[in-house]
C-alpha cells in the first residue's frame, strides 16, 4: 500500500475537509490546533496531511509533491492547473461576482472607456471580459479588494461571495455572478496512474461517506 | 534593462549548460536508448534542425504550433526550429522512403524547441528520445511500440513506472455519431480530459442527448484499470458498432502485451482525451514516481502523413530525456563518476606512456599529470581528481585508500 499525500488548504475551507477526513477514520486531531507544523503523518491510514495555502495546493497537486488535494473550484478557474478534477464536495459553497459602489449601481459600464477592476482573480476577470468583448485593465490584489473602488483604486471588483454580507457592510452591489464554486477533490495525473488502487478506494470510500 | 556586459554572461530563460556528470548522464541514458532501439531493429533518422515553418507548423497542435521558434530566412522565407521530431519524419517517409518496405522503422534523439515556460525539466531547448514505426496499422503494431516504450524505460533504470493507455477511436466513435459542433463538444473534451463527473454530466445534461449516448461518455471516467474493465466497456458500449470494433482491437493488443511480457506496466484509461486531434487510434502516456507530468507519450497516428502526399498509418512514442534524468535522479540511479581511476605522471618515460596505453585500451580512465611535481604534490592531485592509482615516471606506483 502506497502511502498517499494529500494537501489541504488553510483558511474557509479547511475546517469542513478536516470532518470529512475524520469521517473517514483518518486522525486529524492535530491540524485542528494551534500547531505549526505544516506536515502531518497518519501512519495507520497510509497517509500524510499537508497544509498550504489555497493556491499552492494545486501547485503541489499538479506537480506531484502530493497526490491528491482539497481546494476550491475558484482556485482551479483561477490557476488553469492540468489535473484531474473526479469529485466535488459538498462544502465551499460560493460565487464569484462582479460588484460596485452601491451609488453607481446605475452606471452602464459598457459605455466607459477604460474600466479598472479590482480583483484577486485577475485571470478568471479576464475570461469574463474578453468573453464579452469589453476591455478592461485589471488591478490584481491579494485580499481586502471591497476597498478598492471606495479608494479611487478602480472602478468595478471581482470577488468571491458567501453569503454577501461583506459587500453590504463596504457599500457595494452585485452586479453579475461570474460563475459559482464548491470545494474539490483534485488528483495528480501521474499519481493516478501510479496510484491508482490506493486512489480508487479513497474516492470510494469519500462518495460513500457523502452519500450518507 | 541589462547592461550588456552582463548580458553576455547570462543564459536566455529556459536553455542551461550541461556539464560534467549532468552531460555524461544524459550521454548515457541516450546511448542506452540508442541500442535499445537498435535492438529492436529500429534505424536511427537526424531531421534537420530548422526548415519551413509551414512543414513544421502543418500538423502541429494548436498548442505547439503557438510555441514555435520561428524566424526569417535571409530571402525573408519564414523557418522554423523543429518543435516535435515526428512532423520532420512525417516529411521524410512521405518524401524520400515511401518505396521503402514496409514498415518502417525508424528512431531519433533530438533536442526541439519549445517556447513555452519551464515545466518539471522540459526546458525551452530539451531532448525527445523515441520512435516511429510506419506503414503498419495493426493491433500488433500498437504493441510493439507500447512494449518498446516500456523496455526503454526498464532499460534507462527506472523502476515504479506505469504506462496509461487509452483509445481515441472509441472516443471518436462514442461522439461523432451525436453531429456536436465544436462549441458544443469541447466542454465534453474538457470535462473528460479532467475526469470531472460532475461537469460531465451537467454539460451532457444541457445537450440533451439521447440517454444512451450520454451513458456511454458518462461511463468512459470509471472505465479505467486493468484489462477486465474492457468486458465493462463492451456491456456500455454494445449499441454502438464502431466503440465495439475498436475495443476488440484493443483487446487483442492486450493479449499481444501480455504475450511480450509488458502487461504489469501498462493499464488502461478510456477517458483519455489528451491529443484527440492529432491521434487516431490508441493514445498513451507513461508516469514515474518523483515526477508528477508525463515522461513520455505516444500513440497512433493514422492522418498525418496523408498530409505529406503519402496515406500510410503510423504509430509512435517520445520521451523527455531531461525528465527521464531529473527522475532517475529522485530514484537514486545516478551513480555516474568522471573521476580518473588512475593518474599519471607525464614525462619522457615511453614505458609508462605505453603503459597507460594499453590501460586506456582496456577501458580505464587515465589522467595525465602535466607538470613535474615532488611526489608529495602529485599525491595530493591525484586525491584531489578523486584518483585510486598513482603512476610515477619512474616506473613506480601507488594506491590511494
Amino acid at each position: 500500500m502506497n502511502p498517499l499525500t494529500i494537501a489541504l488548504p488553510k483558511g474557509r475551507l479547511l475546517s469542513p475537509a478536516l470532518d470529512l477526513l475524520e469521517s473517514l477514520g483518518c486522525d486529524v486531531h492535530a491540524l485542528r490546533g494551534a500547531s505549526r507544523r505544516l506536515i502531518f503523518d497518519d501512519a495507520a491510514h497510509g497517509t500524510r496531511l499537508l497544509l498550504l495555502k489555497p493556491f499552492d495546493v494545486v501547485t503541489f497537486v499538479e506537480h506531484g509533491a502530493a497526490d491528491l488535494g482539497i481546494v476550491g473550484q475558484d482556485v482551479l478557474l483561477e490557476t488553469d492547473s492540468d489535473v484531474f478534477e473526479p469529485l466535488t464536495l459538498p462544502f465551499g459553497f460560493c460565487r464569484i461576482v462582479l460588484a460596485a459602489r452601491r451609488e453607481r449601481a446605475q452606471t452602464d459600464w459598457r459605455r466607459a472607456a477604460s474600466l479598472r477592476i479590482a480583483s484577486k482573480y485577475p485571470r478568471i476577470t479576464r475570461r469574463f471580459f474578453v468573453e464579452r468583448g469589453w476591455s478592461a485593465e485589471i488591478i490584481p490584489l491579494h485580499g481586502s479588494v471591497e476597498i478598492a473602488p471606495a479608494l479611487g483604486l478602480s472602478d468595478l471588483l471581482v470577488d468571491i461571495v458567501d453569503t454577501g454580507r461583506t459587500l453590504k457592510e463596504n457599500g457595494l452591489i452585485e452586479l453579475e455572478t461570474i460563475c459559482t464554486s464548491q470545494a474539490a477533490l483534485i488528483v495528480n495525473r501521474a499519481s493516478h496512474a501510479l496510484k491508482f488502487q490506493e486512489i480508487q478506494s479513497l474516492l470510494l470510500s469519500l462518495r460513500e461517506q457523502m452519500e450518507k | 534593462m541589462l547592461k550588456s556586459t552582463m548580458i553576455e554572461r547570462q543564459l536566455p530563460h529556459g536553455v542551461a549548460d550541461l556539464y560534467f556528470e549532468e552531460a555524461a548522464r544524459k550521454a548515457q541514458v541516450e546511448a542506452r536508448l540508442q541500442e535499445v532501439f537498435g535492438q529492436w531493429s529500429y534505424s536511427q533518422v537526424i531531421p534537420p534542425t530548422f526548415e519551413y515553418y509551414e512543414a513544421l507548423a502543418a500538423e502541429a497542435s494548436p498548442q505547439v504550433r503557438e510555441e514555435i521558434y520561428r524566424f526569417p530566412d535571409r530571402d525573408g522565407r519564414m523557418l522554423a526550429l523543429r518543435a516535435d521530431p515526428t512532423i520532420p519524419i512525417a516529411r521524410l517517409v512521405s518524401t524520400k522512403l515511401y518505396d521503402r518496405p514496409l514498415p518502417l522503422r525508424l528512431f531519433y534523439i533530438a533536442n526541439v524547441f519549445r517556447h513555452e515556460e519551464p515545466k518539471a525539466s522540459l526546458r525551452r531547448e530539451f531532448t525527445q528520445a523515441g520512435i516511429e514505426l510506419i506503414g503498419e496499422g495493426t493491433p500488433q503494431a500498437d504493441a510493439e511500440v507500447i512494449a518498446l516504450a516500456v523496455t526503454a524505460l526498464r532499460a534507462v533504470g527506472l523502476r515504479e513506472f506505469r504506462l496509461r493507455l487509452g483509445a481515441m477511436d472509441i472516443l471518436r466513435a462514442l461522439l461523432e455519431p451525436l453531429a456536436l459542433s465544436e462549441t458544443q463538444s469541447e466542454p465534453v473534451k474538457s470535462a473528460l480530459e479532467r475526469k470531472n463527473e460532475a461537469a460531465l454530466n451537467d454539460v451532457l445534461r444541457q445537450l440533451s442527448l439521447p440517454r444512451q449516448a450520454s451513458r456511454a461518455l458518462l461511463t468512459l471516467p470509471l472505465l479505467a484499470g486493468d484489462a477486465s474493465i474492457l468486458e465493462r466497456a463492451i456491456k456500455a458500449f454494445a449499441d454502438n458498432q464502431e466503440a465495439c470494433a475498436a475495443l476488440e482491437r484493443l483487446r487483442e493488443l492486450c493479449r499481444v502485451l501480455d504475450a511480450l511480457g509488458v502487461s504489469d506496466a501498462v493499464s488502461l484509461d478510456l477517458g483519455m482525451v489528451r491529443g484527440m486531434a492529432y491521434y487516431t487510434g490508441i493514445v498513451f502516456e507513461g508516469f514515474t514516481r518523483g515526477i508528477g507530468f508525463a515522461i513520455m507519450s505516444g500513440g497512433r497516428y493514422n492522418n498525418l502523413l496523408a498530409h505529406f502526399g503519402r496515406d500510410l498509418p503510423a504509430c509512435g512514442f517520445a520521451m523527455g530525456v531531461e525528465r527521464v534524468l531529473t527522475a532517475l535522479e529522485l530514484q537514486g540511479n545516478n551513480v555516474l563518476s568522471l573521476a580518473p581511476e588512475i593518474v599519471a605522471e607525464l614525462d619522457s618515460s615511453p614505458t609508462l606512456a605505453q603503459r597507460v596505453q594499453a590501460a586506456r585500451a582496456k577501458g580505464k580512465r587515465v589522467e595525465w599529470s602535466l607538470r613535474s611535481s615532488t611526489r608529495e604534490e602529485l599525491i595530493a592531485f591525484a586525491r584531489q581528481r578523486g584518483a585510486r592509482e598513482i603512476w610515477f615516471a619512474d616506473g613506480s606506483a601507488q594506491e590511494l585508500a
